[in-house]
């Protein structure tokens, strides 16, 4: 699904961020990006978006090589990926309905046709009651759930996380947790970066963990002992 | 559109999406292009006083080049009628026969170029001198009548304009009877000279003016566009195009023309409103009827056009350079 082959990024002004970076995400696979901060989490996460692009080596997406992909294709590209963020990312001045429908909406869906979608989406992460309102009246965790029924309203086969949980309780942290692992089942590839490495501990998933840009353990050889 | 997963639509599980049929995607484009210009009047309401600022801008830089057009249009109307109606005035001298002057408006009557002649005795003419020009019984105290007659020639269609009259007008004056001729063209001529000015400086002005125009509606979409950074960001993450994301604001530029044309209109109407009756003044003592003429229909929808362009020119710049420099982090 998602395949590193030694991928360097150096961003301008001389900060190397990943350096000579090989991993190998299977389909279907659930995985966890893990290292201090600064490691390069998020800039291996932004590589896969689009947000930014290897100085060297090559990623590549469910076979396609991303370095063929021009600009004016990098949307469709994201509308494959559904993406979470620690900050959330929502619009504060839309409804909780207009910022799920959104990726609906510029996918060219009509507000009635991404109704029932909308509120499926919202079911599956359990705050449907809360669909007029406007992401200030939420509390932080269901404003990240918020940000999760956005990533899966349109279904995609990939679903990144950067720190999903890194401003929720434990308890709040596991229950997002739990949400990913529901969509994992159904066959959506799922890599989520913290460095919440209690949280990790309690669960048996594969982990990868970068060191000051350096891929450590990819958490294969884990697996094999 | 899915690129990386070409059976995206077909993989089990959780990509198992519906598409919609194409015919579906067909009807959605005008009905979502008329929901983006509708949602982008919203905004604009939301935020009435910059955009309302913008629109006035843009309004008010389209009247003048319309107000100036108008009256560039009225002063060649009256132009063109002085024109048309050039007569040329032949004095005659005044030791001829009333005979002599018969023949030679018959002679002049079968010259080419002549399509009238009216004679004008000196008597007659002295009698409308008393009417008209307020000395009345004062002029009875002159010993001898110090008019000449006078020929007035009309000439044929073909030698009315003013290089063509000329000619006429030298040939007749060539004569032994005629004392001189005249024809007032040369002020025409500097009339038709100056307008030929005015229109030029209105061409450069107008064109000066829509560019500032330009640049005033580029730079408040520019604004818009930077206050909407985030949104923008976010949109952009989850799959919108360039084009997707631009629409809105391109919406906004044409709104600003559309307003912005209502309010050219309005205030050319009004500018016209406020000269008319001055106009009418004037021409009260000139005694000549004298109605001005306003926009017509066609100009009206052109100077909407032109406001329409404007705004769509300027946010259109705006949209470019500034859409696609702002790339989410």
């Amino acid at each position: 699904m998602i395949r590193f082959e030694q991928v360097s990024k150096t961003y301008r002004g001389g900060h190397q961020a990943l350096s000579h970076v090989d991993f190998h995400v299977q389909p279907g696979e659930m995985a966890f990006l893990t290292g201090h901060s600064g490691a390069g989490k998020s800039t291996l996460l932004k590589l896969i978006s689009l947000m930014e692009r290897p100085t060297a080596g090559r990623v590549l997406i469910n076979g396609h090589d991303l370095r063929k992909i021009k600009p004016s294709q990098v949307p469709y590209v994201r509308r494959d990926i559904g993406m979470i963020f620690q900050d959330h990312r929502l619009l504060m001045d839309k409804t909780v309905f207009d910022n799920v429908a959104l990726p609906l909406i510029i996918e060219g869906y009509s507000v009635q046709e991404a109704r029932k979608r909308v509120v499926a989406a919202l079911e599956k992460v359990g705050i449907a009651d809360k669909v007029k309102h406007y992401p200030k009246m939420l509390s932080g965790g269901e404003q990240q759930r918020v940000g999760i029924a956005r990533a899966i309203v349109t279904k995609p086969p990939l679903l990144l996380a950067d720190e999903p949980t890194g401003n929720l309780d434990p308890k709040l942290s596991m229950e997002i947790i739990r949400l990913f692992e529901e969509f994992n089942k159904v066959g959506v590839a799922v890599l989520i970066a913290t460095h919440d490495l209690g949280l990790i501990a309690r669960l048996r998933y594969r982990t990868l963990t970068l060191k000051d840009g350096r891929m450590i353990n990819d958490g294969l050889e884990d697996s094999e002992l | 559109m899915s690129l990386l997963f070409r059976n995206r639509s077909i993989e089990k599980g959780a990509s198992n999406r519906g598409r919609l049929p194409w015919w579906r995607r067909l009807i959605m484009v005008p009905v979502h292009h008329a929901q983006q210009a509708i949602a982008s009047l919203g905004e604009l309401w939301r935020n009435p006083f910059a955009s309302f600022m913008t629109m006035a801008v843009l309004g008010l830089s389209l009247t003048l080049p319309s107000s100036l057009y108008v009256l560039v249009k009225n002063t060649s109307t009256i132009a063109d009628n002085w024109q048309e109606a050039s007569e040329v005035t032949l004095f005659l001298r005044k030791d001829l026969q009333q005979s002599e002057i018969d023949t030679l408006k018959t002679q002049t009557e079968l010259s080419e170029g002549v399509e009238s002649v009216r004679l004008i005795p000196k008597e007659q003419g002295l009698k409308e001198f008393k009417e008209q020009s307020g000395f009345g019984e004062t002029l009875d105290y002159l010993s001898s009548n110090p008019l000449p007659d006078v020929l007035v020639v009309i000439p044929a269609e073909s030698y009315r304009s003013p290089q063509r009259a000329e000619e006429l007008l030298n040939r007749l004056e060539k004569q032994r009877e005629v004392a001189y001729a005249k024809m007032d063209l040369e002020w025409l001529n500097r009339l038709q000279g100056i307008l030929n000015l005015i229109e030029d400086i209105l061409g450069a002005l107008a064109v000066v003016l829509c560019l500032s125009v330009v640049l005033i509606v580029g730079n408040t979409i520019r604004l818009n566009i930077l206050s909407k950074r985030d949104e923008i960001m976010v949109m952009k993450l989850v799959g919108a195009t360039n084009a997707f994301i631009q629409r809105p604001f391109l919406y906004t530029g044409v709104w600003y023309g559309i307003i912005g044309g209502l309010v050219a209109w309005l205030a050319t109407a009004l500018l016209i409103w406020w000269v008319e009756s001055a106009v009418v003044d004037l021409t009260e003592l000139y005694e000549t009827p004298f109605k001005l003429n306003g926009l017509t229909l066609g100009e009206l929808l052109i100077i909407w056009a032109i406001a329409v362009g404007l705004g769509l020119a300027g946010s259109y710049l705006a949209v470019r350079r500034h859409i696609q420099s702002i790339e989410p982090e």
